[in-house]
């Protein structure tokens, strides 16, 4: 029986619920030491005083760290703009200062209290829009001495930290005699990863080599980013991975490695570093807060004519990766309806708040807020059915998004309307029902292509090891993806399969867990070392068998005549075989999804310009709106989700769950906003996650067109789920109060305003 | 930080003479942990009294329903002398944080914390609680509406222990409610909570009795008694019950904070006020169960 499409129960389950697995928090090293972090109390101004002295003293201190003496070098993914301690400036509450190494946590708290820290504080720059302004202060006055990586090519001016413009010329002319013209303009909030394990590092210097131990989404960045900010080649460090507890995006980017890593070197012993949940929540790289402006042009029979897309993204005080996920926008502004032609601007921001950067689903969720919010608005200008007009506009097998990229499979999206009509038959779901919406909303969205790699080898005992540093951030795309396919190819069992934890010493490189890749990508590779690693254990086993390599098959460990059940050898047999006669059977397979074509005059400041294996999306929330409180319940929830091939649908559903949930708390729940430049939300309680009581049991149903190039044909899976779920929501409230929520979270204090004013008007 | 445990409320008492205001007791220890770790307590001493069987348990006799200070949200949520006599309780105790709050929480705790927020608050003050506070030199009783001064400043004195709350049960004839608003399902700190018991006559037509009380809205919780005597002869009519929620309004100070606007919780009030009124109403005429 296959493995493909079978549910398998996943290996790492047991230690996780058992509290057996060791996260990167629980690692301990003989001799280690602890640093703590001295952070900027407020978010803008400048550094009078400075003065660590009586830190030193302080009893049990090992050593104080401050601009003066760590890297002098800014460091960055896109623009070089960030040191690893403000040295004149502090551009956000939270920046670091200064770091201080002790014998115990306890001491190196007692040390921060003793550093005298002087701040002059400025009037922050607050917020995007402000930032655009050009009375206001330049977050970075020296932005254009700053280097950009090398092969990006971008505008930068001011505050702003990266721009990208598409526009094909013709767009005024066709607003000009458009018969209808909606416009609207759509906020959303930052969004915390709030993953349950904080950022943390533990950093161990000898002989010349830094060994990281970090539970990082992407082991290789921390590598390269690490090597770039120390300044010294990517071998002499090597990253380690223990289990993750969670990430979200969020732990993709260098962390607090560089700071345990100066310390280790300067005090000659391991050093760990862990935030607390105040500091993680102040500084992590939350989903940025963005500002969307949208206008289209529709003729009288629904047909979108021509569109013009705006957004201001919020990256806070350094660019981060924000510059990349400024293509975003002209992605999805034209994507899964058909928008004629279009003007996209996007730009990326400096404010004195933290640096914002890549969560699940980048920029996608606000984006496909405002295009399908947008899509409601119109149908009610034209008095159209909602479904209706969607289903005019939607995209066909072959067509064209705005970087001219080739949708090949894009009628799927017609099937979701489909399938989505036998499980919640439009006319029934929205029956008039009083404090009763329904929303709909559909998506387009991408399976990141970056490259990876696996090493197999036979064991001795007929199971298989798998050297890979692909990691399992949780979603089951190792433990339960990875896994499978390799059983598969060798007609192993799951549990036969053993696969090391990322560590970059070992394993090849891998572009981390993002933009669900994983099973797809290295499972893409896994099956290109199968291939290889079958034809050694066919050779010998052919010479072990007497037959030739044709008549052979891989069946539950062992290698048998095909036709001839009696005639098998055990796969460890055949391994122990080769090991010691032709030499050991082991093989790496490599693979990086090309990137799509697309039109290279599109767009100017498009770092990431086209939608490798694209998938196809169609969520419907109804929800029912409490008239004493304003209050949400969303009553129903079904995604239809086209992943390729499932590879294990128990998995699948659980990251839809999972992927769905983070949505509502997006939708409804998780406000994080300014009082100023500051966060209002600065706990966990304030910072509200949906319980287990604020959300209804996802409906899944799954298409399964699969991709040429995948594994089995599965497709990304995991990180779209987020995606549509604030703006299904939203318009489902909408529909129920009748009145339109173009902010997100949508709060019940908005909901009860908006109760007031309907009552209010004839 | 000391550590000692208490066996007996005898024991507790003398702790407490002997150490005065350097002892914290612990209970349930939900809040006094967060405010420990938070750094916003720094006791010399915890006492813990959790294991104190005595002052745990609900009981009724005479006409009187005496709650042990220990007893857990769980057990109030799930006991039938409580469900019967003070249902408002009840509901406002299984709303209590989750699970795992409710398990370990006890009414004691939440009322001596005195939070500006506190749940069991709203529901004793309309069932006139009163609270037995022991110390070495004997007990005294203080009614619940004059022991909260303020946000986590109460009456009792450092030396005394709460050792359990008698209610006046619910008569016949009337019906008690706790409506509280969160943004969430569970875990929530209330954005308001609404407690009401109404009193109607023989015919189940006229509100011969009303009780009303509130938290989240003032730095402490409150009883509001101009707002109760709008109420009384009334019939629940809508005039009246914006007249009643007006009061609301001219009593309470509710502020803006990280988790809802004054502005929202002002709007509540009204709303909250008529669905109290409708329920509390239509559970007097027996309609409808009471929170079950
Ligand atoms: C996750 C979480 C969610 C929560 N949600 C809510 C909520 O929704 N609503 C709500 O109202 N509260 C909530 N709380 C607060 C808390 O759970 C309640 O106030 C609870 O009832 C406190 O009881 P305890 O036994 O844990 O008190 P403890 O923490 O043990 O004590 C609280 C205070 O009372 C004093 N004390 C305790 N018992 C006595 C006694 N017998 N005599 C004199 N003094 C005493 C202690 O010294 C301390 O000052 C929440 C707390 C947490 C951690």
């Amino acid at each position: 029986m296959s493995l493909i499409g079978a549910s398998v129960p996943r290996g790492d389950a047991v230690a996780k619920v058992t509290g057996r697995a060791v996260y990167g928090v629980d690692v301990r090293l003989p001799g280690m030491v602890h640093a703590r972090l001295l952070r900027s109390p407020i978010p803008a101004g400048r550094i009078v005083t400075l003065d660590v002295d009586d830190a030193w003293a302080v009893d049990g201190v090992l050593a104080v760290c401050t601009a003066d003496d760590a890297p002098p070098r800014r460091t960055g993914l896109a623009v070089y703009d960030q040191r690893l301690f403000a040295d004149d400036v502090v551009r956000y509450e939270g920046e670091p200062i200064a770091a201080v190494v002790a014998e115990t946590e306890a001491a190196a708290r007692r040390a921060l209290e003793a550093i005298r820290l002087e701040l002059e504080p400025w009037e922050p720059v607050a917020g995007p829009e402000q930032a655009l302004d050009p009375a206001t202060r330049l977050v970075h006055p020296h932005w254009a001495e700053y280097e950009v990586a090398p092969g990006l090519e971008f505008r930068r001016h001011g505050n702003v930290a990266a721009e990208m413009i598409s526009d094909p010329g013709d767009v005024d002319a066709v607003f000009a005699r458009a018969p209808f013209v909606v416009e609207d303009e759509y906020r959303a909030n930052r969004q915390y990863q709030a993953y349950l394990e904080p950022k943390h590092a533990v950093v161990d210097y000898q002989g010349g080599r830094y060994t990281v131990y970090v539970a990082h989404q992407y082991p290789f960045n921390v590598r390269d980013r690490l090597a770039q900010i120390l300044g010294v080649a990517v071998s002499r460090i090597r990253v380690v991975c223990p289990t993750i507890g969670g990430g979200f995006g969020a732990k993709l980017d260098v962390g607090l490695e560089p700071y345990a890593a100066v310390l280790a070197r300067k005090v000659g012993r391991p050093v760990r570093i862990v935030n607390d949940r105040l500091e993680d929540l102040l500084t992590c790289t939350s989903r940025e807060d963005a500002i969307v402006q949208i206008r289209s042009a529709v003729d009288e029979d629904g047909r979108i004519l021509a569109r013009e897309l705006t957004c201001l993204m919020n990256c806070g005080a350094y660019a981060g990766d924000m510059p990349f996920l400024a293509s975003i926008p002209l992605h999805l502004a034209g994507s899964v309806y058909r928008v004629g032609t279009a003007r996209v601007e996007a730009r990326v921001l400096y404010t004195n708040t933290a640096p914002t950067g890549a969560m699940r689903g980048v920029g996608g969720t606000y984006l496909t807020f405002a295009v399908e919010r947008h899509m409601d608005h119109i149908a009610a200008e034209l008095g159209m059915g909602r479904r209706e007009l969607r289903l005019r506009n939607l995209f066909r097998d072959g067509d064209r998004m705005l970087t001219g990229q080739v949708i090949d499979q894009a009628g799927t999206l017609r099937q979701a309307f489909d399938r989505m009509e036998q499980v919640a038959p439009w006319a029934q779901v929205t029956a008039p029902r009083p404090l009763h919406g329904v929303g709909l909303a559909a998506l387009i969205w991408l399976t990141n292509p970056m490259p990876g790699s696996a090493t197999l080898k036979l064991n001795e005992d007929g199971t298989l090891g798998v050297v890979t540093a692909a990691t399992e951030n949780g979603s089951g795309a190792v433990a339960m993806g990875l896994t499978q396919i390799a059983a598969e190819e060798l007609g192993l069992r799951p549990s036969d399969v053993v696969v090391l934890a990322p560590d970059t010493d070992a394993a090849a490189y891998d572009a981390g867990s993002q933009g669900s890749r994983t099973t797809h990508v290295v499972g893409a590779a896994i099956r290109k070392a199968a291939a290889e690693v079958r034809r050694r254990i066919f050779d010998v086993a052919a010479e072990m068998l007497e037959v030739s390599v044709d008549d052979l098959e891989l069946v539950d460990g062992t290698v048998g005549v095909v036709g001839d059940p009696g005639s098998r050898v055990p796969l460890g047999e055949v391994a122990r075989t080769a090991t010691f006669t032709t030499g050991p059977i082991a093989a790496t397979g490599a693979y990086r999804t090309p990137m799509p074509a697309h039109d290279p005059t599109c767009a100017t400041g498009l770092l990431f310009p086209s939608f490798p294996t694209p998938t196809f999306h169609l969520h419907l929330a109804e929800v029912e709106v409490d008239p004493v409180t304003g209050r949400i319940h969303v009553v129903r929830y079904v995604v239809v989700q086209d992943v390729g091939r499932a590879i294990n649908p128990t998995g699948i559903r659980g990251q839809i769950q999972g992927g769905v949930t983070q949505g509502l708390g997006y939708a409804l729940f998780e406000q994080l906003d300014f009082d100023g430049a500051r966060y209002r939300q600065r706990s966990l309680e304030t910072y509200r996650l949906p319980t287990a009581v604020d959300v209804p049991r996802v409906e899944v149903e799954l298409i399964e067109n699969a991709d040429p190039a995948g594994p089995y044909g599965a497709k990304g899976v995991a990180e779209p789920p987020v995606v549509p779920v604030a703006v299904a929501v939203a318009n489902a409230v909408s529909d129920a109060v009748g009145a339109p929520f173009d902010r997100l979270p949508v709060t019940p204090e908005d909901v009860l305003a908006a109760l007031e004013e309907r009552r209010r008007r004839p | 930080m000391d550590f000692r445990r208490a066996g007996t409320t005898d024991e507790i008492v003398s702790i407490l003479a002997e150490v005065g205001p350097d002892a914290t007791l612990l209970a349930g220890g939900t809040d006094v942990m967060v405010q420990y770790l938070r750094g916003e307590i720094a006791p010399k001493l915890l006492v813990h009294i959790e294991q104190v069987d005595e002052l745990a348990g609900v009981d009724e006799a005479d006409g009187r329903v005496d709650i042990g200070a220990l007893t857990t949200h769980l057990t109030l949520s799930e006991d039938p002398v409580i469900r019967r006599t003070v249902p408002g309780l009840a509901e406002a105790a299984s709303q209590v944080g989750g699970h795992q709050t409710q398990a370990v929480g006890t009414v004691g705790g939440n009322l001596c914390n005195a939070s500006p927020a506190a749940d069991t608050a709203p529901p004793l003050l309309v069932a006139d609680a009163e609270l037995r506070l022991r110390s070495a030199a004997g007990t005294r009783t203080v009614p619940l509406d004059r022991f909260f001064l303020g946000r986590r400043h109460t009456a009792r004195r450092p030396d005394e222990v709460l050792t359990s709350i008698a209610v006046r049960p619910l008569p016949s004839h009337a019906g008690e409610t706790y409506l509280k608003v969160g943004r969430r399902g569970a875990m929530e700190v209330a954005i308001v909570g609404l407690a009401a018991r109404l009193v109607l006559d023989d015919d189940g037509d006229v509100v011969t009795d009303a009780r009303l009380a509130v938290c989240s809205m003032a730095p402490r919780p409150l009883r509001l008694p101009d707002a109760e005597r709008l109420l009384v002869g009334s019939r629940g009519e809508p005039e009246a019950v914006a007249a009643a929620a007006d009061a609301v309004q001219e009593t309470t100070e509710p502020i803006d904070d990280a988790r809802a606007r004054a502005a929202y919780r002002r709007r509540l009030v009204p709303r909250l006020l008529a669905e109290a009124v409708r329920l509390c109403m239509r559970r007097a005429r027996g309609e409808e169960e009471s929170w079950s």
